[in-house]
């Protein structure tokens, strides 16, 4: 691999910078997605368990392209 | 009847469930007919296929579901992952631990373009060589590699493959991993607020 260029350096550098003490995995996001999702497209408050959800999406692109996606079928299917 | 008034762990645990988990099936198949819909590469069979891949785990994990969402929101959340692993899964066999290794000992020595350090301020030149020495010293090898996985956009399910791992300990290696970079960054004396400013695009 080449050295990081400016793009991967501040990506290296803002995962580093939103590192938590405690961070759920990417199961557990999973587990907690549906809840955030409907909570959100109700307009409800999110609590401090689930704000963990929304953390998780800052460090995961995978679970954020998932949630992305599961978005769409909510909005699509109500 | 609404979704609300079908208890689907129930129906889909009771011993004759065939006629739940053929409702299931066309209400999944549906909903990732609608998430893969934007994607050239996935045909009919393909989804049929992530559809069939999808109710397998679904019914091996029931358990799983909380009951704080709707049973088909948690279910369609379980599909769009099995289908989406499986696609990055295939976009990405190629690469090799062979390489991934060799880019994490280059990041150990080499870890950032000339360009990066020349062109810079003096804090960030100070930032990037504290943050150099942190690669180089605070982390393991493997640490460096999984991490440079994630940098090249590897799916985190491909680096936790090619590290021969499972997904939660290979979660730990990498969070591991940036906590100790934070703390190194922390202890030079380099604030949360500088890391910032110096690295805004
Ligand atoms: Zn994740």
């Amino acid at each position: 691999m080449n050295p990081l260029n400016s793009q991967q350096v501040r990506e290296l550098i803002r995962v580093v910078d939103q590192t938590r003490e405690v961070e759920i995995t990417c199961s557990e996001c999973r587990d907690a997605v549906g809840e955030y999702l409907e909570r959100r497209l109700a307009g409800l408050p999110i609590d401090a368990a689930l704000e963990r959800v929304e953390h998780h999406f800052t460090l995961c692109p995978e679970c954020r392209e998932e949630f992305e996606a599961l978005k769409k079928v909510l909005n699509a299917t109500g | 009847m609404g979704e609300t008034e079908i208890n689907w762990p129930e129906l889909l645990r009771a011993a004759d469930n065939a006629s739940a988990v053929e409702q299931l099936r066309g209400l999944v198949l549906a909903a990732l007919r609608v998430a893969l819909r934007d994607r050239s590469d996935v045909s009919e069979a393909h989804l049929e296929d992530f559809t069939q891949e999808s109710i397998v785990r679904i019914l091996a994990q029931l358990d799983r579901f909380s009951g704080r969402s709707r049973f088909t929101t948690w279910a369609h959340a379980v599909a769009i992952n099995t289908a989406f692993t499986e696609l990055r899964r295939k976009r990405w066999q190629d690469v090799s631990l062979d390489a991934l290794t060799e880019g994490g000992r280059q990041l150990a020595e080499h870890p950032f373009a000339p360009a990066e350090s020349t062109e810079s301020s003096e804090e960030r030149t100070v930032l990037l060589d504290v943050l150099h020495r942190a690669i180089a010293e605070k982390l393991s090898e493997r640490q460096r590699t999984a991490i440079v996985g994630e940098l090249q956009g590897l799916p985190f399910d491909q680096v936790v493959a090619l590290l021969g791992t499972n997904r939660n300990a290979a979660y730990k290696l990498l969070h591991d991993a940036r906590k100790a970079l934070k703390q190194h960054l922390a202890a030079a004396g380099i604030s949360a607020e500088t890391i910032r400013s110096t690295f805004a695009p």
